[in-house]
């Protein structure tokens, strides 16, 4: 099933401009450009394949430029207490607002569980204490104690509106960082929407996407069992999902993507901004130094009290 | 409150998976997910390369994120492209009235004359109508078929804990199932004079109001109403799986998964008198089904006097029995 998948590299489309007749050199992954002479886009319709099918849906793009590199720069600012400071002070550079191509999977989720549920219930036990005078006294207290009770049983429902990265690109985790898109907002896929932006073809089989799609539902429904499980508390909840009916159509969602370069010697970071909430997601880099000092500054605190509680009981 | 389900025309679209309608706009459907059924262009066997063109000036247009739409940045045109469809809810039915504003008014003669020992001895002569009108408030009825899982705690089988925890699965069957979308009615009236509705005797536009009716609108969009029955359905299958399933007498913690099929809404216009009557210088308020006058619901004056008589005589009593316990000592 791989072998439809494209190389960007070797397998470049060599096209016209329509507008001015420049020849154009276009990535295997891509679906749209600009042409650099007179800026007109063009849009290429591929035959479909099983691993590179044609787009069902599409969410368009809300945010526009401006708004997501204000969104940026307020999330680079406000990011982890320690996140390197050169991080903080760097200047996201812009790569491209892409339609990233991703899989919106829905499927019949059957599963089994086991699980032992607690059931609280209070008890009066007596004890045996001293009292202000250094007397032993007998007395009662309302105690509440837990019984464990095994529950298995079948639970069924429909997983919808699982979105996973169909971008090698972009992962999967990546993608989460900045989901949920509103997906009422979905429209059917048109040549006119991507007008002007770059689009994505898929660069990942549609065989590894369905297997991110099973395990994320899988993922989903054990959180619904933990909602699902009844008594006080429960644990060892354990569970198989059958998934059947499966559904898996390819979405092309909006996305702005930035590179924040904070040092001459490491890579730099890429981030996200959803195109149709804003929402940012990306690595903040961690700051060995901040992290060490705050381990020191910790380990004194409590060196300078325990010599103060030690000095207090001499 | 029967209304055979209309047989689907052989033009409405159905869902493969659930076998729901999907309705005009639907790009998937509502209840699994599922992408609606679409006439895709014939598979492409060549690339293609084009240039979308605006229809006035013959620039090349970009989709632009400010009018979520393909402008032309030249003239600017915007290209009409297919709006996500969510329109706001219509009605399809009106049921009428059978109930005539006569029949109203001493329909409420007589439920004033039966409000219990505690009610003013002159509340029927004295209460004065000051309005009658008659209403057509608005609800969705849905049929579907639900496969619900479920797990509770009931005292069935409890231990030392009062409770136990219980599973199971079991198929329930919604038949013409009244989710109220009226802002008018309060949960409590709809729930009194919804079971009077026939909805064998639907009709296009409303008929059998004498005077001039308010007639309500649904006042939510498609998306919106979804999410209303979908919450209703959850509600109605929890408590009617406690009702039938689950063992024991008490419950708690009852959870639903629900995997429905065949799920048919339509909407619906019904009709109900909503009268205000005055008593001394208050205003009470009385909603009369629009199809069966013997389903009145509202509130009405207690009288003070009567309540403090029997607060005193309860008092007395109470007294006079502990004075009989401690003479007895």
């Amino acid at each position: 099933m791989a072998s439809d998948i494209a190389d960007p590299v070797t397998d470049q489309l060599e096209i016209s401009c329509q507008s001015c007749g420049a020849k154009l050199v276009l990535d295997a992954n891509l679906r749209s450009t600009l042409c650099p002479y007179c800026a007109s886009p063009s849009i290429v319709t591929r035959p479909p394949s099983p691993n590179r099918p044609s787009p069902a849906f599409l969410v368009g793009f809300v945010v526009d430029h401006e708004h997501a590199t204000d969104a940026v720069k307020r999330w680079v600012a406000g990011s982890h207490l320690f996140a390197r400071s050169d991080f903080k002070a760097a200047v996201p550079e812009l790569t491209r607002g892409v339609y990233l191509p991703a899989y919106l999977y829905g499927a019949v989720a059957n599963t089994s569980y086991s699980a032992s549920i607690g059931e609280n219930y209070t008890e009066t036990e007596t004890y045996t204490t001293t009292d202000s005078k250094g007397k032993l006294v007998t007395r009662t207290r309302t105690v509440t104690k837990t019984e464990w009770r095994s529950l298995y049983g079948d639970h069924c429902c429909y997983v919808m509106d699982v979105v996973v990265s169909a971008s090698r690109g972009v992962t999967n985790a990546a993608l989460e960082a900045v989901e949920p898109f509103d997906l009422r907002a979905l429209r059917r896929y048109a040549d006119s929407f991507i007008a002007g932006w770059l689009a994505e073809e898929p660069s990942r089989s549609k065989q590894d996407c369905f297997q991110l799609a099973h395990d994320e539902s899988v993922a989903k429904v054990g959180r619904m069992l933990e909602q699902f499980m009844p008594g006080d508390s429960h644990s060892n909840l354990q569970f198989q999902t059958n998934l059947s009916h499966e559904v898996i159509d390819l979405v092309l969602l909006p996305i702005w993507t930035y590179a924040v370069r904070y040092a001459p010697d490491r890579p730099p970071i890429q981030i996200l901004v959803n195109g149709q909430t804003g929402r940012v997601g990306g690595k903040v880099p961690i700051s060995a130094t901040k992290v060490t000092l705050a381990v020191v500054a910790v380990l004194l605190i409590i060196g300078v009290i325990l010599v103060l509680v030690m000095a207090a009981q001499r | 409150m029967n209304d055979p389900v209309s047989t689907p025309s052989v033009e409405t679209p159905w869902c493969s998976r659930c076998e729901s309608p999907l309705e005009p706009g639907d790009l998937r459907c509502a209840i699994c997910g599922q992408a609606a059924p679409y006439d895709q262009q014939a598979d492409r066997k060549n690339v293609a390369v084009k240039i979308l063109r605006c229809n006035g000036c013959g620039a090349a247009i970009a989709y632009d994120p400010k009018l979520q739409a393909p402008s032309c940045s030249f003239c600017g045109d915007v290209v009409t492209v297919e709006s996500v469809e969510d329109p706001m809810e219509q009605t399809d039915h009106y049921l009428p009235f059978t109930v005539t504003a006569d029949e109203a008014r001493a329909a409420l003669r007589g439920w004033l004359g039966s409000r219990g020992w505690f009610r003013p001895s002159d509340l029927s002569s004295r209460a004065q109508l000051t309005q009658l009108k008659p209403l057509w408030w608005v609800a969705w009825v849905f049929d579907a078929d639900a496969f619900v899982s479920w797990t509770a705690d009931s005292n069935h089988g409890a231990g030392r804990s009062a409770w136990a925890p219980q599973s199971g699965q079991n198929n329930l069957q919604f038949d013409d199932i009244l989710v109220s979308a009226s802002r008018g009615l309060t949960a409590r009236e709809v729930a009194a004079i919804g079971p009077g509705m026939n909805l064998a005797t639907k009709l296009d536009r409303p008929s059998g109001a004498e005077e001039r009716a308010t007639i309500e609108q649904f006042d939510v969009q498609r998306s919106q109403a979804r999410q209303h029955v979908a919450a209703a359905i959850n509600t109605i299958a929890a408590q009617q799986v406690q009702n039938q399933f689950i063992p024991g007498t008490r419950f708690r913690k009852v959870n639903v998964a629900i995997v429905l099929q065949r799920l048919v809404t339509r909407r619906f216009s019904l009709p109900a008198y909503v009268l205000a009557y005055r008593y001394k210088n208050d205003l009470y308020r009385v909603v009369i089904c629009g199809q069966n006058k013997r389903l009145i619901i509202g509130n009405s004056p207690k009288s003070l006097i009567k309540m403090l008589a029997v607060a005193c005589i309860v008092i007395v009593i109470g007294l006079v029995f502990l004075a009989a316990i401690a003479a007895g000592r």
